[in-house]
């Protein structure tokens, strides 16, 4: 029953963020059509040589094709900065925060190891977010004949692992950070301030657009390419069960 | 350890930084007993419950509960299987309805009465449907201490078990634990600081001052044990120096002289007469005066 205790906890954090997650879905799928018309306005606004032209360039390619607007609008920018913001705030708070109260001394004082406990409530979380991650991904090729587009499932299926796989990371962080601090803030802030520099960071710089989590997020490579990242897949993974492994040290010798 | 010990720690230490919250803690709770455990805010207390049960770590010293160390995972977690446990802060679910609370408390608990649970239930009013952030204090402790009770313990430990209830709760909460205690052989480990709770319901006292046990015992042994001697003298009352062994607190007021000692009062009473006290009285005393007096002498 305890994945019960930590599914009421951050029930409300997971329904908002899969109703935020389908509208978006949704939108983007519904708001094609116009994209549509919009094409041949936008493919004579001159930019020059800049690089916001370039990406306006690159933007109005991808989109006359309903898959490179999926892709390039919601996979790649919409859905995996979403996602991220609702597995920090489900990887946030926990046992540990000041805020549990004397509620936390309760969970501790049943008779269940503090490994059980961190694992159970990682297992709730990732849970979650498996859901988070392909129901709304699932929903792109269920509305598409809606508008006279098709997407591939697989397609779907490939976007959604990878952006629950490497996303995790964010997941674990959050978990690591509310083991370290005792309150639900910092985590928090800390988690968010990390993922908006990784965001920064592979926005401008040739290793972050090819090594970045975000960049694995989006499964660009499959996209480009149709292969799977696996061994970014992978080293994501390890990172995740590092942070979590730290995490349960911190819980194990925390003191309360 | 004694088989007959249920809870038992040695040379207990435990420090929070340069905080040192126990000093060589020693600690003998005796198995069927219903144990207070006195001391001032501060004393260490909670901490040595959140030791007993495994939420902190001892920086030394050996604990026990069941002749099982607390301080070892697998231990902590056998322990805690049977042990009930009330929290000071009687904080529970908020997002839970009572119902909800004690299903999900018994499910971790293959011993969990259910007819207890139906009987407590009815006793102590709680609504099922009601969600728990709605209860008041006293429902809240209520409500814990049903899930305390339902789990079938051998041990129940209760932090400040009646801290914040009005007396008529306090009462209700208090006869219950006896009645608990007397129908289902349950040893209680209770803390407080309410000194007529552990008057009320206690058969044995632990008192605890800045880390330290300063008095432990059955507690009519505890209050034979100790007597206070009042000496008159015709003038002034001699500079308190008093050399006779179980003196504890000598208090100087005008012409009299207020001991209270813990090792028998011929001594003291000879040493007053020799000192040329004209009246020497011996009364006994209660566990408020004697506790009042250890912790002042601690100042």
């Amino acid at each position: 029953m305890l994945w019960y205790k930590f599914w009421l906890e951050t029930r409300w954090r997971f329904i908002i963020g899969l109703v935020v997650l389908i509208c978006s879905a949704g939108g983007s799928v519904f708001s094609y059509p116009l994209v549509v018309k919009l094409l041949p306005v936008a493919s004579h606004i001159d930019l020059g040589n800049s690089r916001l032209a370039q990406e306006v360039a690159q933007a109005v390619e991808l989109s006359r094709t309903f898959g490179g607007y999926i892709w390039m609008h919601w996979f790649q920018q919409n859905f995996i900065q979403l996602w991220t913001l609702f597995a920090i705030l489900i990887g946030s708070g926990g046992l540990v925060t000041r805020e549990s109260g004397g509620s936390g001394l309760f969970t501790l004082s049943l008779p269940v190891s503090r490994e059980r406990m961190l694992v159970t409530r990682v297992l709730t979380g990732l849970a979650e977010l498996l859901v988070l991650s392909f129901v709304p991904a699932l929903l792109i090729p269920l509305l598409s004949p809606a508008i006279g587009q098709s997407y591939g499932v697989l397609d779907a299926l490939v976007y959604a692992t990878c952006v629950f796989v490497a996303g995790a990371v964010f997941f674990c962080g959050a978990i690591l950070l509310s083991t370290e601090f005792p309150d639900l803030w910092r985590p928090l802030l800390f988690a968010l301030g990390a993922a908006m520099f990784l965001g920064v960071w592979e926005q401008f710089t040739r290793e972050g657009a090819r090594f970045g989590v975000f960049h694995l997020m989006s499964a660009e490579v499959y996209f480009r390419g149709g292969s799977v990242p696996w061994i970014g897949l992978a080293a994501s993974a390890m990172v995740s069960a590092a942070l979590l492994y730290r995490a349960l040290v911190n819980f194990e010798r925390r003191d309360f | 350890m004694a088989d007959t010990t249920v809870i038992e720690t040695v040379d207990l230490h435990k420090s929070y930084g340069s905080v040192e919250a126990l000093r060589g803690l020693n600690l003998q709770v005796p198995q069927g007993s219903i144990c207070g455990f006195l001391g001032r805010n501060g004393a260490g207390k909670t901490t040595t419950i959140k030791i007993l049960l495994g939420m902190a770590r001892p920086s030394s010293g050996r604990v026990r509960v069941f002749g099982l160390a607390a301080d070892t995972k697998e231990s902590s977690v056998e322990i805690r299987r049977r042990t009930g446990f009330v929290s000071d802060e009687k904080s529970l679910y908020d997002f839970m309805t009572v119902a909800e609370m004690v299903r999900f408390t018994a499910s971790f608990f293959p011993t969990w009465r259910a007819d207890l649970q139906q009987r407590y239930l009815a006793k102590f009013d709680l609504p099922g449907e009601r969600d728990v952030k709605d209860l008041s204090r006293g429902m809240r402790t209520k409500l814990a201490l049903l899930l305390a009770l339902c789990r079938s313990p051998e041990l129940l430990i209760l932090d400040e078990p009646t801290s914040g209830l009005d007396p008529a709760m306090a009462e209700e909460v208090l006869k219950a634990l006896i009645a608990h205690s007397a129908g289902e052989g349950a040893s209680i480990f209770f803390s407080s600081h309410q000194i007529a709770d552990v008057d009320q319901i206690a058969d044995h006292v632990a008192i605890i001052d800045r880390g330290r046990m300063v008095v432990a015992g059955g507690l009519d042994d505890v209050r034979e044990g100790y007597r206070r001697v009042q000496c008159v003298f015709d003038g002034e009352a001699p500079p308190a120096a008093l050399r006779s062994p179980g003196v504890v607190r000598v208090e100087r007021r005008g012409r009299a002289l207020s001991v209270l000692s813990n090792a028998g009062v011929d001594n003291v009473v000879s040493e007053a007469k020799a000192m040329g006290a004209v009246s020497v009285d011996v009364t006994s005393v209660t566990l408020k005066e004697i506790f009042l007096e250890i912790v002042t002498v601690e100042d």
